[in-house]
This record gives C-alpha cells, sequence and structure tokens, in this order.
C-alpha cells in the first residue's frame, strides 16, 4: 500500500508542525461526551457529570456542544472511516436513528446488558435501543407528546379547558375556525418542511413507516392514511400558520401567533421560557385521529446515550451512566425540575417533582399527566430507515395542501421511499 | 429646466447618465440591505428578529453579553485567524510558486499536467470528504487545524489566478536578471515578488475570505470546542433546539468583520491585482 | 532556442520548471487526485455503513431507478440554467455602467455591490433566512407596496423555495464576477468606445457588440467557474433550508443528496461515490461545451 507510506512519511513531517497546532488530546479520566441543546441535554449532562464528580473526583467530564445535524454528521463521518480515536466516549444519538447506527456499525457501540438492568425503563426505550437481544444504549429523554393550549385565546373563542380534552382531529379544526374568527389566531404553526407532526399522529394510532419485521409499511398503513388526511383537512381549512423550519416554526407560538402547540414534552421548557406568558398555557393530551386503534398518546423524537466500544474511558463512562441514568431518582426530579425533562426511567416519576402542580400551567399537574401519556405511547418499530422515509413523507407534504388525493400521495412515497431503501 | 440650445443632445446625454446612477443605486442597496438587516436584527430580540422587526431596537448589549457568555470569544477568533491567515501564506506560496513554474518552464508534459490541474476543479467536495477524512485519521489529524489546512493549500483556481497574471510578467526582467546571475529562485524572490505584489495581494484577500469562511470541511474534522472556528460557532448557534437569534446576529457580525476589514484594507492593490489577472 | 537544445541548459531549465511546481502538484497529488481515485473504487461497491460488496454497476443502475436523484438532478440543472446566465448578464451589465466615464461615487458602488461576497457563507444564510421568513421584512416590503397581497411562503411554496436560492446565489455572487469584468473593462482602449459613441452607437449595441466580444476569454473564465460552482452547490441550500433541500425536495442539489446519503441516511458511501461522479462528468460535459462555443464563434 504505497498511499501509506507516503502518508506516514508525510504525517512525521506534518507533525512537526503539528506541535504548534495544541490539539486538546483527552485527558486521563476525562469522559468527553457530544450532545446538541445546550438549553436540555447539554445542561442535563453537565448535572449529570457535576452530581458523578462529586462523587468520584477522579473522573471529569468535558461535555462538546455541537448542532444535532453536526453530531450526527461527525459520528458518521468517523465511523465510517474507521477513526475512532476522534470519537468521543459517550454520544447522544435521536431514537430514530438508533437502529441505524447499530446495524450499520456493529461493534461500534459498547454492550450495556448485563450492567445495566433494563426493566426500570419504559419498554419502547429499551426496544429501539436492542440487536440481536443485545442491549447497547442507556434510555434518556422520552418525546411523549402533549397538546399545550392558550387558555386565554380559547376562552376568548368561547371554550373551556374542558372542550378540548380527548377531541378528535375534526373537532380540533372546528374549534380552529373559531378561535380564529374570535381572536384573530391561527389555531397551530405547520412546518411544511418536516413530517414531525406526520409522525406523531401516525404513532398515536400505533403504526410507523415499517412493520414489526421492519417491512416497509406505507400503502397499506391506515394511520399515516389518516394523519395525511387529517394533515390535509388542515391545510384546507386554513387553521394553520405556515412555518419553514424550526425556529420559525418556534417562533409561531413563543411570539403568541398561535392558539395551541402539540409536540414532545421536551418543548416545554421553550414554551416555560416566555415568562409574560405564564398562566396562559394549558396541556392536554392530543387529539385522536379517531380511527381504529387511535389513542391520545404518542411520542416525538427523544434520545438516549451510547457509549462508544473504542471509548478510552469506556469503563468509566459506562459506570457514570448507570449510576445517574438508572438509579439516580432524584437526578430525575432536578432535571424535570429545571429542563423539563421526562426521562424514561418508570421509578423516577414516583419523585416529588413529577407530583407537583406547574404554576406556569395554572397550577395543573402537568407532568403526572406525561408520565402518564408515556405509559400508553404505542410501541413502534423505527427500523432503520426512518431517515429515508421521513424525507419521502416530507417531499410530498405540499402536494396535500395543492389537494392531491392522499391514496396516491401514498404511492408516491412508497415509490420513492422504496428507491431510497436499498 | 432652463431652455438650452440643443435640448435634444443634451438629453441624450443627460438620460443615460440618470439610468445609469439609478441602476447602479438600486443594485448598490440590495447589495448593502442584508448588512444593514444585520446591523438591525443585532439590536433586537429573538422574537422581534423572527417577526421581521423593521426599526433599531435596544437589545444589543444583551446580545452581546448573552454572546460573549455563549462563546469563548478570543479563543474562536484565534483558531478562525490561525487557520485563514496560514492557509492563506501557504496557498499564495504554494500556488504563486506553481503559477511561475507552468507559465515559466513550459513544456509539453507540464502542460498536460496543467489541464490536469485545471480538471480537478470539476471534482465536488462531497467526492472527497470521506476518503480524506480517512487520511487523516490515519495520519493522526484529526481535530488539528493542520487538518483543515493541508487539503486547501493547493488549489487549482489559485494556481489558475497566478499562472494567467504571469503572463503578464516583462520576461525582459527576469533575462536581465539571468544576466547577472541571479538564480531562478532569487528571480522569484527578489523581481517577481515584489514586481507582482498586487496579484499576491488579490489572491490574498480571495484566499483569505474562502478560507475564513470555510464550513463544511471544518465541521467534519474538528471535534471539540477548543478548536471551533468562527463559522462553526454561528452555525451551531443558529441551529440549536431554540436559538436566539440576537446572539446568533452578533456571531454574523463578528464573523464577518474580519473579510470586510481584509477587503477594505487591501481595496486598491485587489482591485490592480485583478486587473493584472485578466489581461 | 539553439542554446536551449543544449544538454545542461536544458536540463537547468527542466530541473527549475519541475521544482517550482513541486510542492503544488504533490498536495494536489495527496489531497485530491488520491481520494478521487478513492471515491471510483468505493463507486463499484455498495452495502451499508462500512460492511462493503462488491457491486459493479449496480450504483449505476440504481441511479435511473430513484427519483430523488432525479429531482436533484433536475433542481441542479435548473439552478445551473437559470441562475448562472441570470447572474453572469447583470454582472457584466454593471460592470460596464461602473466603467462609465467621469461616474461619480464609483469607487463606493464597486465596493458595495463586491460587498456580498465578502460575507460568511453561514451569515447571510442566516440573515436571508430570516429576511425572507413568512413574516419577515421581505414579505412586508412587497406587501407595503401592494406588489402582494398575502405573504410568500418563500421556503414552505416549492416554486418559490427555488427562486430564494436563486436569489440568494445571485446576490452573493454577482459582484465577485463583476470585478473579472470591471478588471477587463479597464484595460480596454477607451478610445474604441468614445469612437463607437460619437458615431452614434447606441449604448446597448455598444454593450452588445463592443462589450462582449472583447470580454468573451473572461466571459467564458467567469461561467465555467460559475458553473462548477452552481453545479455543486452544497452550502447555501443546506443551511437555507436546515439540510433538508425542501419544501418537497424543490431545492435538493446533487451535492446535498450525496451528503444526505453519507450523513443523514443509512450511510451509502458508494452510491454517493457514484452520484459525485455525475457532477464531475456534468461539469466536464459543460465546461467542454462553454470552451467548443465560444471557440467556434471566434
Amino acid at each position: 500500500m504505497y498511499h501509506r507510506t507516503i502518508l506516514s512519511r508525510f504525517a512525521a513531517a506534518a507533525f512537526a508542525g503539528a506541535s504548534l497546532f495544541a490539539s486538546t488530546a483527552a485527558f486521563a479520566g476525562e469522559v468527553t461526551i457530544w450532545c446538541w441543546d445546550p438549553n436540555f441535554n447539554v445542561a442535563i449532562m453537565k448535572e449529570a457529570g457535576a452530581r458523578y464528580t462529586a462523587k468520584h473526583p477522579e473522573t471529569t467530564f468535558n461535555i462538546v456542544d455541537f448542532a444535532k445535524a453536526d453530531v450526527e454528521q461527525k459520528l458518521q463521518t468517523a465511523l465510517s472511516s474507521g477513526t475512532t480515536d476522534a470519537l468521543p466516549d459517550i454520544v447522544l444519538i435521536e431514537d430514530y436513528g438508533a437502529q441505524k447506527y447499530l446495524q450499520s456499525f456493529p461493534g461500534a457501540f459498547a454492550e450495556l446488558s448485563g450492567t445495566v438492568d433494563y426493566s426500570g425503563f419504559a419498554p419502547y426505550k429499551v426496544q429501539l435501543m436492542t440487536v440481536d437481544g443485545k442491549v447497547y444504549g442507556m434510555p434518556f429523554d422520552s418525546g411523549v407528546t402533549g397538546f399545550y393550549y392558550r387558555k386565554d385565546y380559547l376562552e376568548q373563542a368561547g371554550f373551556k379547558p374542558a372542550d378540548v380534552q380527548d377531541i378528535t382531529w375534526d373537532r380540533f379544526i372546528e374549534i380552529g375556525k373559531q378561535v380564529e374568527e374570535k381572536t384573530g389566531k391561527k389555531m397551530m404553526g405547520l412546518d411544511i418542511t418536516d413530517a414531525g407532526f406526520t409522525r406523531i399522529l401516525m404513532q398515536s394510532a400505533g403504526q410507523w413507516y415499517f412493520d414489526a419485521d421492519g417491512n416497509l409499511n406505507i400503502e397499506n398503513n391506515t394511520a399515516l392514511k389518516a394523519a395525511l388526511e387529517t394533515q390535509q383537512k388542515i391545510l384546507q381549512a386554513g387553521v394553520y400558520k405556515p412555518s419553514s423550519g424550526w425556529t420559525e416554526w418556534v417562533g409561531s407560538f413563543t411570539s403568541g401567533d398561535v392558539a395551541t402547540v402539540t409536540t414532545g414534552v421536551w418543548i416545554t421548557g421553550t414554551v416555560k421560557a416566555q415568562a409574560d406568558q405564564a398562566g396562559k398555557w394549558g396541556v392536554a393530551p392530543i387529539p385522536s385521529l379517531g380511527i381504529e386503534g387511535a389513542g391520545h398518546a404518542s411520542n416525538l423524537g427523544g434520545s438516549s446515550w451510547y457509549v462508544l466500544e473504542s471509548s478510552a474511558e469506556k469503563a468509566d463512562a459506562i459506570a457514570f451512566l448507570n449510576e445517574t441514568y438508572a438509579k439516580d431518582i432524584d437526578f430525575y426530579q432536578k432535571i424535570l425540575t429545571e429542563r423539563g425533562a421526562v426521562g424514561s426511567l418508570m421509578a423516577a416519576r414516583t419523585g416529588d417533582a413529577y407530583m407537583k402542580a406547574d404554576d406556569f400551567f395554572g397550577g395543573e399537574k402537568v407532568w403526572q399527566n406525561f408520565s402518564d401519556w408515556l405509559s400508553k405511547v404505542p410501541p413502534v418499530n423505527y427500523g432503520i430507515f426512518t431517515n429515508e422515509v421521513d424525507t419521502a413523507v416530507t417531499a410530498h407534504l405540499p402536494s396535500l395542501a395543492q389537494g392531491a388525493k392522499v391514496d396516491e400521495v401514498l404511492k408516491e412515497i412508497q415509490s420513492q421511499a422504496e428507491g431510497q431503501i436499498q | 429646466m432652463t431652455p438650452t440650445p440643443a435640448p435634444s443632445a443634451r438629453t441624450w446625454r443627460f438620460l443615460p447618465a440618470a439610468s445609469t446612477y439609478i441602476a447602479l443605486s438600486i443594485a448598490a442597496f440590495v447589495s448593502l440591505f442584508p448588512f444593514v438587516w444585520m446591523l438591525i436584527s443585532a439590536t433586537n430580540t429573538s422574537i422581534d428578529i423572527i417577526k421581521g422587526k423593521t426599526s433599531f431596537g435596544d437589545a444589543f448589549s444583551t446580545n452581546v453579553t448573552n454572546f460573549f457568555t455563549l462563546v469563548d470569544v478570543p479563543l474562536v477568533f484565534w483558531n478562525s485567524a490561525k487557520v485563514a491567515i496560514l492557509t492563506t501564506l501557504l496557498t499564495i506560496a504554494v500556488s504563486s510558486l506553481a503559477g511561475y513554474g507552468f507559465e515559466m518552464f513550459r513544456s509539453k508534459m507540464r502542460d498536460h499536467i496543467y489541464s490536469l490541474v485545471l480538471l480537478t476543479l470539476m471534482v465536488p467536495f462531497a467526492a472527497l470528504m470521506i476518503p480524506l477524512f480517512m487520511m487523516m485519521g490515519r495520519a493522526g489529524l484529526i481535530n488539528t487545524h493542520v487538518a483543515i489546512l493541508l487539503p486547501t493549500i493547493a488549489s487549482a483556481f489559485i494556481i489558475f489566478y497566478f499562472r494567467q497574471s504571469t503572463k503578464a510578467f516583462p520576461t525582459e526582467l527576469r533575462d536581465a536578471a539571468k544576466v547577472d546571475g541571479l538564480k531562478e529562485w532569487q528571480i522569484f524572490l527578489y523581481i517577481y515578488v515584489p514586481v507582482m505584489r498586487s496579484t499576491f495581494a488579490a489572491a490574498f484577500v480571495i484566499v483569505f475570505m474562502t478560507s475564513w469562511n470555510n464550513y463544511l470541511w471544518p465541521l467534519i474534522v474538528l471535534q471539540s470546542n477548543e478548536t471551533k472556528t468562527i463559522t462553526l460557532v454561528v452555525s451551531s448557534l443558529a441551529s440549536a433546539y431554540y436559538p436566539d437569534f440576537g446572539v446568533v446576529m452578533i456571531g454574523t457580525i463578528l464573523a464577518t468583520l474580519p473579510t470586510l476589514l481584509v477587503f477594505f484594507i487591501m481595496q486598491r492593490q485587489f482591485v490592480a491585482g485583478m486587473l493584472g489577472s485578466v489581461k | 532556442m539553439a542554446l536551449a537544445k543544449t544538454g545542461g541548459l536544458k536540463r537547468y531549465y527542466d530541473v527549475n520548471g519541475w521544482l517550482f511546481i513541486a510542492p503544488a502538484l504533490t498536495l494536489i497529488g495527496i489531497f485530491l487526485i488520491y481520494p478521487i481515485f478513492r471515491s471510483l473504487f468505493l463507486s463499484f461497491y455498495s452495502g451499508k455503513g462500512m460492511m462493503l460488496k462488491f457491486a459493479g454497476f449496480g450504483n449505476v443502475t440504481r441511479l435511473s431507478n430513484d427519483p430523488v436523484f432525479l429531482k436533484a438532478l433536475a433542481n441542479t440543472t435548473t439552478f445551473f440554467v437559470v441562475q448562472v446566465p441570470i447572474m453572469i448578464v447583470l454582472a457584466l451589465i454593471l460592470a460596464s455602467l461602473l466603467n462609465t466615464d467621469r461616474l461619480k461615487f464609483s469607487g463606493f458602488f464597486r465596493t458595495a455591490i463586491f460587498l456580498p461576497c465578502v460575507a460568511s457563507l453561514v451569515a447571510y444564510s442566516v440573515l436571508f433566512k430570516s429576511m425572507f421568513s413568512v413574516d419577515g421584512v421581505i414579505n412586508q416590503a412587497l406587501m407595503a407596496v401592494g406588489l402582494i397581497g398575502t405573504p410568500i411562503g418563500w421556503l414552505t411554496e416549492p416554486f418559490w423555495a427555488k427562486v430564494l436560492v436563486i436569489l440568494a446565489i445571485t446576490w452573493r455572487w454577482t459582484g465577485y464576477n463583476m470585478i473579472f469584468y470591471l478588471a477587463a473593462l479597464q484595460n480596454i482602449d477607451k478610445s474604441i468606445y468614445e469612437a463607437a459613441r460619437i458615431d452614434g452607437v447606441p449604448a446597448w449595441a455598444r454593450f452588445v457588440h463592443l462589450t462582449i466580444p472583447m470580454l468573451k476569454p473572461v466571459i467564458l473564465f467567469t461561467t465555467i467557474i460559475s458553473t462548477i460552482g452552481t453545479i455543486q452547490l452544497f452550502d447555501e441550500v443546506y443551511n437555507l433550508t436546515e439540510g433538508k433541500g425542501g419544501p418537497a425536495d424543490a431545492t435538493i442539489t446533487l451535492s446535498l443528496y450525496i451528503y444526505n446519503l453519507t450523513f443523514r441516511f443509512m450511510p451509502s458511501f458508494g452510491y454517493a461515490a457514484t452520484i459525485s461522479y455525475v457532477i464531475v462528468v456534468m461539469v466536464a460535459v459543460l465546461s467542454f461545451l462553454q470552451f467548443y462555443a465560444a471557440r467556434d464563434r471566434s
């Protein structure tokens, strides 16, 4: 291999200069962690690290904050090139992508079954990190969904909180029309460049892009069909404020332009960050699709921690995750109170913080509700191609707005997805 | 309008002038507006920015404070400056030598190689990423600034630029120097470089801008907070779960300032250098 | 030349020739040529992640059945066909306006129009995103002057998203190209124009019959560079659409698709490498055609 010799000579020469560029080599006993949200998982990991270091002073933490897409891209580049020394010790992976990483890079992640007692976690979280009976991750936050609504806007339109409990999406649209008529506010923000809303609706009826065996499930997916039909109704009724991309979508409710938000519980921190809206928000179960198997609980996103097999601090990293995330009930209370993080350790739900009423939501016991809904989230198989199919679905959302027939849209999604999954 | 002896001639001359100024003013306005918008936005809160507030606000100092709390500004600037300046100097050194070599020492073989070099312009960076990353990994250079430098130094575009400019280099100077017994490298260093300094200045501006703004490759290679450059910091702030646009705007201003500065400082030489290259 | 043929001098000449280009060639060899071949090698393989199997021309067959690839190809072609000519013509017009004799504030105009290409890519994407959001300043302005009644979904409607991408690239690169033309124009003898003007040749005719032919080499050069840039378009689309190329894949480009196949999707390096070769072939063919077209007329 001639390039190797050239390279090593070259590298030797380059190294002379490289000392000038002090690269931050990891210190022994320092666990490096990659995650992405400074207000959420980064802050939570810092808290977890501080707690662990307090008890085990020899272990310190270097928590690196990148954008989520950047974390995924770096992880994928490093694993693909086999350059493991560039990797951290622990990495956060969104649940949708877990199987993709575990199956395309076998041996890259440390097996944790045997060390961690998984019986204490929400089963759907454990399932998505299991390959061939081996479990690889530490379940972290749940994306259990809620229906956040502005009490003040609804009231102006003549609705009480009771009127939005356990409703259907058809009813949601009716209410939306009246809200707009009375308040001039749209009922929801809809990001047409993202299929997140579609996924919430689909999973609420217990189905996914794949069946239990991982086969593509599009054309005959009644839940996806109902989800797209519902979205088309919303689009046609015009009760939404369009946004392009996440930031604009977040802006639609933080700025008070829309009356409701249906999304994962992790948004709570963002909602509560608007201090001037305290007391104006309520949380209800999400509306139902009204088809067979449809419920009021679903999931969006959520992520888990994984230890890299190549990590020099592997043992420390595993011990750390196990001690905090699998055992420390008090830690879960703190991250719930401070960050609105609903963990997936079931025992944590018996803690004080989960029982407390939240003043921001007018004294509702929202956390109790969320943990109740969490247990009702239908488990589905995210498979290894969720990103691909999701892209196909996203690509066809605009055609719904133009009145395309849902059956035909499904067919097109199916054919595009088939092209992607190879 | 006072009547003039030859009104038709006057209007003929006047009209195009007016339309020239109007057209250029529109172009200048369109070009500058986003910069103005950046300044306006930097003084507003995140929500106001999303709502499209068009007047100056009073959140500027809050945004600046927040930016400086979130970001280790001196370190990030040092990283960016180090990478950009070294890349620029090395690129110019390597490319000017090559441009000089290709033009002054013509041979069939080297002309063929030159065409090959130009062909590399067609290769999309996306096609090189994975192999390059693997190489850097094997050489143990991941997460170092050297890894950003290396693949960007040899730029076919800048080599092309230097070769084109070299065509304007007066060969009599070289011949005279040879008679005086100067070696080829001495001619390059003591005659070519000073004579072509505006060419070098223009290359400096172009390479510095490209390098300072480089995004994708540093994003792939740099792994820790300590090595990040300003572009990476801005993009990471902008794609946070809940980005504070006021803070992001401060970032965009700080990311743009150095390139603006370099451009303004070297503007005169830059334009002169460009003149030389397209003769 | 007789002297050059004598052994010693010729070798001296040759050794120097190689020495001057050696550093560049070494770097290009290691960091460009080698990875290109490595990619070519990869394009004959397929599989998940690093579990690659030899696939022969399987990836090429896959191309023809892949709607997203076809869409990316169509989008890339659209961007190139629409954007490059607009930008080149605009840059030419601006350059010749700036070249007007005794133009006041010419320094200001030149600097202002050139300035966009100084802006950092990430910075300007962020700026454009906020300016062109639904409630953004552009929609507000258009509504205020009565051009539109309801806000345009610049990033939510497929057609407008394409328009926005074109606007963004044009904004950033027109001034850059203009500088090349301006430089070339200032090297042209002013008396030719003066003579034409005195002969009563109108401005547009001077532009078409004098400016363009004289700038042909520069136009060719910038067109090729812009073509290469547009066909490899990635950064702008990536930053404007959160890496998705949406809505409805309306702005996905070949490079973005390669990126997705490598970093967002189940990694298919072989297939991604195959698509990168599609770009290489496209650029090669187009550059050849442009050279050919330019040569033919002269």
